[in-house]
């Protein structure tokens, strides 16, 4: 510091402007954050979600840290190469966006045991490498509630991605949410296998119109496909991560929104106090993970009083969306009343409830 | 609609897209070029007509637009395939990725931005009539075109000069340009008409059959089409069969889960492909006639000199 106190009188000498410059960043070196998303940022979905949760991480520590986002990187070896090239550049906390960087990021957290690293939708854990993923079904649930008062068919719709647990226990919980109001209500679901193809997802959407459905659930659609689709033909619609409102004004249901923010809060902090914990981060509403927002104004008062007090009820654990009776599709009985399906039987549920219609891939 | 109405009127929706680029290929094709970067045309010309769409509001300027950015796109296969007679499969491979990054770019300020899909014709009387109207007399204008634009390109390929050059040059250049044709230029007008196409089911993919841009959304359509090409043995009618079929293959498999069929969705999105494979190993059975349909000379660089 001496020497470099020294070497800045000296350049100040010629070069005010710049020694002071270099003597301000000297004092404090922020905080690089990394971000690797596998999809381009744009204004809605699912890399924005975590993009905005950084945002505010930044808002709060100011010069503190530095966000260095690199978006739309394919899983695969690629995305090693990028992700070391990141730790290269001085990134030392790196957020991973998708799940297929799982073992890369793994190896690299091993090799670098001062970094800290979150990881989306894993399940592998290390000292430095927390996996985290969000309990999309508590907001489901209340959209399912919101969906049985407006369906007049009692039929919903689903376009979904990959039948992987955790997009299975979220179309579980809208349709325990429905069946919760009325029980008559069914729901068709179309698997389009691909995280990626919004024509497909469209069409799919249109087929589940034409079959009935007047709400629908765009599940894990990273684009305004199907909100799109449905805002025209007239029939409700919800999507997870962020707002797509502008995209169906009068036909938009709400959003399971997912705030990352106060999760990367806490690690960031955790990882600048030199306390990073890595450890399973199953997140939802008691963590401020998972918001419901942007309701339409369709529901009626008293629906919207009787989801208020059911999100309030999930918040604060004294309900969960898979208390039992829980009956599956074929009509056994899961869990009875009175008992409450483990954390392990979500986290890699490859079941339908009853009341989804359509067979789970196998 | 209902989804009987639904199906019949989504595969003719989605066949155009297939169609269009199918259609470009196969000229291509017949003057003898492999063209492997329809997905990369495609991609592009999707950006470009939505783009262009979004921010002017003119569905018919922004197909304009989308068609010539796809002749430029293939003009860059061109010349490097036809001028500098590189080789043609690797060519197109590296057209189509330079096209998926540059459509990456071009729509990089309008991700999972949308615009209102160009509306249907209504025809008087048949639009009305019950279940065939909606499903077949509703649609937008471009899926009517393009039916009529696969009838014209099949009759000017067998029944005209133009088409008899066409093939000529396809099959055996040397024979074409010791009657007088310019190889070189037909290829590069039938590689540019290819571009063409390619543009136009481009921009029928972001701006009237998904009407909204997110990079990517071309998700392997532009191969469907040049598999398409093959699948109808390089004419025109079992092309548009054959989109027709992957049309109502790939949509069929929504619909069966959309209504509850026990049947692996797994299963169901392989179709169009295990379809395809079925139908060439039918196809395949009888082998001098594919071979007769081929173009003799697809895929083979021509400099001029008559040493072959």
């Amino acid at each position: 510091m001496k020497s470099l106190v020294k070497k800045l009188t000296k350049l100040s000498l010629a070069l005010t402007v710049v020694g002071a410059f270099a003597h301000s960043t000297a004092n404090a070196e922020p905080l690089e954050i990394g971000l690797l998303t596998p999809s381009p940022l744009a204004d809605v979905g699912w890399s924005k979600a975590l993009a905005d949760g950084l945002d505010k991480v930044k808002a709060k520590h100011g010069d503190n840290v530095k966000i260095n986002l690199v978006e739309n990187i394919q899983e695969g070896p690629d995305a090693e190469r990028i992700m070391n090239k990141m730790v290269g550049d001085g990134n030392k906390f790196l957020v991973l966006g998708s799940f297929g960087y799982m073992n890369g990021g793994l190896k690299l957290a091993k090799r670098n045991p001062n970094l800290s690293f979150v990881h989306a939708s894993g399940y592998k854990v290390a000292k430095n490498f927390s996996p985290f993923t969000a309990k999309y079904f508590e907001g489901a649930y209340l959209m399912g509630m919101a969906a049985a008062e407006l369906t007049k068919t009692k039929k919903l719709g689903v376009v979904s991605a990959f039948a992987i647990p955790e997009l299975i226990s979220t179309i579980n919980g809208f349709t325990l949410g429905a069946r919760s109001i009325d029980p008559e209500i069914t729901v068709d679901v179309v698997w389009i296998n691909s995280w990626f193809d919004p024509a497909k997802a469209q069409d799919s959407a249109k087929a589940l119109i034409a079959g009935g459905s007047d709400v629908l659930f765009s599940n894990a659609q990273d684009t305004p496909s199907v909100v799109a689709v449905a805002e025209k033909a007239g029939v409700y619609v919800y999507n997870l991560n962020s707002s797509m409102k502008e995209y169906a004004p009068k036909k938009y249901l709400g959003v399971v929104k997912t705030d990352w923010a106060p999760f990367f809060m806490a690690s960031v902090e955790a990882h600048m106090a030199g306390k990073f914990d890595g450890k399973n981060q199953w997140l939802g509403m008691k963590e401020n993970t998972v918001v419901v927002e942007d309701w339409s104004s369709d529901i009626s008062p008293d629906m919207m009083a009787k989801i208020k007090a059911t999100e309030a009820a999930i918040a604060s654990g004294e309900k969960h969306v898979y208390d039992g009776p829980i009956v599956n599709q074929e009509g056994k009985e899961v869990i009875p009343a009175g008992q409450r399906l483990e954390d392990g039987a979500i986290l890699g549920m490859n079941w339908h409830v009853q009341g989804v219609n359509s067979p789970l891939p196998k | 609609m209902t989804t009987i109405e639904f199906f019949l009127a989504g595969t003719m929706s989605a066949a155009t897209v297939f169609l269009l680029a199918a259609l470009g290929e196969l000229v291509a094709e017949k003057s003898g070029m492999l063209n492997l970067g329809v997905e990369g045309m495609m991609a592009v010309s999707a950006a470009v007509g939505f783009v262009v769409t979004y921010e002017t509001g003119s569905h018919i300027v922004g197909f304009t637009v989308a068609g010539i950015s796809g002749v430029l796109v293939s003009l860059i296969y061109a010349g490097v395939a036809i001028t500098f007679l590189a080789n043609q499969v690797a060519t197109g491979l590296a057209v189509g990725i330079l096209g998926l990054g540059l459509s990456a770019l071009i729509g990089r300020q309008h991700e999972s931005l949308t615009v209102e899909a160009a509306g249907g014709i209504y025809i008087p009387i048949l639009s009305d009539i019950p279940l065939l109207g909606p499903a077949f007399f509703q649609h937008n204008i471009v899926v009517y075109l393009t039916l009529a634009i696969a009838v014209a390109i099949g009759y000017c390929l067998k029944h005209t000069r133009l088409g008899l050059a066409i093939r000529s040059v396809g099959e055996n250049p040397n024979a074409a340009q010791a009657l007088g044709y310019s190889v070189h230029l037909i290829r590069y007008g039938a590689v540019a008409f290819g571009g063409l196409l390619a543009g136009f089911a481009g921009a029928y993919a972001s701006t009237i059959y998904t009407p909204l841009w997110a990079d990517g959304m071309i998700a392997g359509r532009g191969w469907i089409a040049v598999a398409l090409v093959v699948f109808g043995t390089w004419k025109t009618g079992r092309i548009i069969l054959g989109a027709y079929l992957f049309g109502m293959v790939s949509l069929g498999e929504l619909i069966a889960q959309s209504l509850g069929a026990s049947i692996p969705s797994q299963l169901l999105s392989s179709m169009p492909y295990i379809v395809t494979i079925v139908v060439l190993a039918i196809i395949s059975t009888n082998a001098a006639r594919l071979k007769l349909h081929a173009p003799f000379a697809l895929g083979e660089s021509f400099d001029g000199s008559e040493s072959k």
